[in-house]
């Protein structure tokens, strides 16, 4: 099959003896400066990666040989039906059982997701160059044979005054319960590294009209590719007619490829097409190295995605969307670092 | 009903408990084991994606996947075209183009009053604040000795627009109050 692979589709549909009839009567038309040219061209094109595009475009003769409905009624048997092929098991009864399903990286499992597809542009920029720039740029030189400085104990302990606090596990900051991350510096272990990208839309006028959540579920999966989980409302608030449990949101959380093709997209398309922007404000972030930003529904409809399907929204239920970027990154200048190297620019003021 | 069940049902009772108890029959749907009979392998739910090539303002190219059925996507505004991303292209510069002199027919006609007001040049030449504040009050005297009132038809329209909004329910504003308020202090 691997040697029927060079020849166009239609050849490859025909029976063996009648693809070679054909490859022998449409070589004895070419004249042989253009079988040169095209041999030449051939060549040059095969450095290229492999790609469709070099594929030539059917002749109207060849499309008309192209006929699999044909084929199927001329066959004299007929193909072994799905009972013979193999199904693998609906239910996971645990790893002790003898009836095992597949692993995920098997085709014929049933959570198996075919890909990667294509390198993506913005990552293989990260892989070939921001990752060694970051690196470049926060490298701090340290003397051989500094001596290396502990890190101060931030857990406060007991002072002993009663005897129950022996053995006591140490206790938290004052004043918040959560001990925030410590910056660590970047080397070349720890440079830091798009993680994850989560798109959430709020949507408060779905809890009257249920075609809002339906619209924005649409648009959503039209943006990231993926199906959208539908949220719910966490709290009553009397005045916004909202109970708590109501569906009144959508969100979906992008990894890997999918994550740097849809930032690829924001950096390159969405973001030089609003009006009068200025960058995303330096002050975002949660301290820990992630950041977010948001779309009004006047910047959800730029990006290509909806713009190539726009008449299919109601045009005023189409929301906005907040894009929340998680990084490896473990303080936020080093994230913003990061973004900037990958295109995002920043303005204003700068918190931490 | 029986609230308090024993956790694990299968344990016998101590004997303690078996004198002084009245038996009760065990009701299988108060049992709390846990029970792990199978998990349900989904199948993901994905939407069918395109190999889409995309074409920004400079003429590069690269594919992407994308819901879009698009199989080429064309882009007039992008990262390539954008002062934002590219700060050294003077061609992206807003810099006035008049070489059939139409806009200064225009002018000679009609004045300067649809210009843009720009104090734009002046900030950015002067970095400390000293230079600044004597930029802007050297752009202020000029203002005042060239600039015709009447001349700029937005200070005309915003004019009268202030003239229209004076306070017509009685009291105050916060803002007009602040600077009541700051008059009195002083």
């Amino acid at each position: 099959m691997a040697s029927l692979r060079g020849l166009s589709r239609p050849a490859r549909g025909l029976p063996l003896s009648q693809a070679s009839l054909q490859t022998f009567s449409t070589s004895s038309r070419r004249c042989a400066a253009s079988q040169a040219a095209a041999a030449v061209a051939v060549e040059e094109l095969a450095e290229l990666e492999d790609s469709a595009l070099h594929t030539p475009q059917l002749s109207p003769e060849e499309k008309e040989e192209f006929r699999p409905w044909k084929r199927q009624v001329d066959r004299e048997f007929s193909l072994p039906s799905g009972r013979y092929t193999y199904h693998p098991p609906k239910f996971s009864r645990g790893p002790l059982h003898p009836i095992q399903s597949p692993p995920s990286s098997d085709p014929t499992a049933r959570d198996f997701v075919p890909g990667p597809f294509n390198l993506p542009r913005l990552r293989h920029t990260y892989l070939s160059t921001c990752a060694s720039d970051i690196m470049t740029l926060a490298y701090q030189h340290v003397p051989p044979g500094t001596e290396k400085k502990e890190a101060p104990q931030r857990l406060r302990g007991w002072d002993g005054s009663s005897p129950y606090h022996k053995n006591r596990p140490l206790r938290g900051p004052r004043g918040s319960a959560v001990l925030a991350i410590r910056e660590k510096d970047i080397n070349f272990t720890n440079i830091p590294e798009l993680k994850e990208i989560t798109v959430a839309s709020f949507v408060p006028k779905a809890l009257g009209d249920k075609d809002y959540l339906l619209v924005c579920r649409n648009v959503m999966l039209a943006l990231t590719g993926t199906l959208p989980e539908i949220t719910q409302t966490k709290a009553d608030v009397a005045q916004w007619h909202m109970r708590a449990g109501q569906p009144a949101g959508v969100k979906t959380t992008l990894i890997g490829n999918a994550a740097y093709e849809f930032l690829d997209r924001m950096v390159n398309i969405v973001f030089p097409r609003i009006k009068d922007w200025r960058g995303i404000e330096a002050t975002t972030g949660d301290s820990a190295g992630n950041l977010a930003w948001g779309f009004g529904p006047e910047e959800v409809k730029l990006f290509p995605e909806v713009e190539a399907n726009y008449q299919m929204y109601a045009p005023r239920m189409i929301p906005g969307c907040r894009v929340f970027v998680k990084t490896t990154a473990t303080s936020d200048r080093q994230a913003r670092l990061l973004m900037q190297t990958l295109g995002v620019p920043f303005y204003g003021e700068v918190r931490n | 009903m029986a609230p308090n069940l024993p956790a694990c049902p299968l344990l016998p009772p101590s004997p303690s408990l078996l004198r002084h108890s009245i038996p009760t029959p065990i009701k299988l749907q108060f049992l709390k084991q846990q029970t792990r009979n199978a998990t349900y392998v989904l199948r993901h739910r994905r939407p069918y994606q395109f190999t889409q090539l995309v074409q920004l303002s400079d003429g590069s190219t690269y594919t992407c996947r994308t819901t879009s059925p698009l199989s080429l996507y064309k882009s007039a505004k992008d990262s390539r075209n954008h002062t934002l991303w590219q700060p050294s292209d003077k061609s992206l510069r807003n810099i006035e183009v008049d070489e059939a002199g139409k806009l200064a027919a225009f002018r000679e006609r009609f004045g300067r009053g649809w210009d843009m007001s720009d104090n734009t040049t002046t900030t950015e030449e002067s970095t400390t604040p000293e230079m600044k504040a004597e930029a802007k009050a050297v752009v202020e005297e000029k203002k005042e000795e060239e600039i015709d009132p009447f001349d700029s038809l937005v200070d005309l329209i915003s004019g009268y627009a202030t003239a229209d909004n004076k306070n017509t329910k009685g009291g105050l504003s916060a803002k007009d109050q602040a600077k009541k308020d700051k008059a009195k202090k002083k």
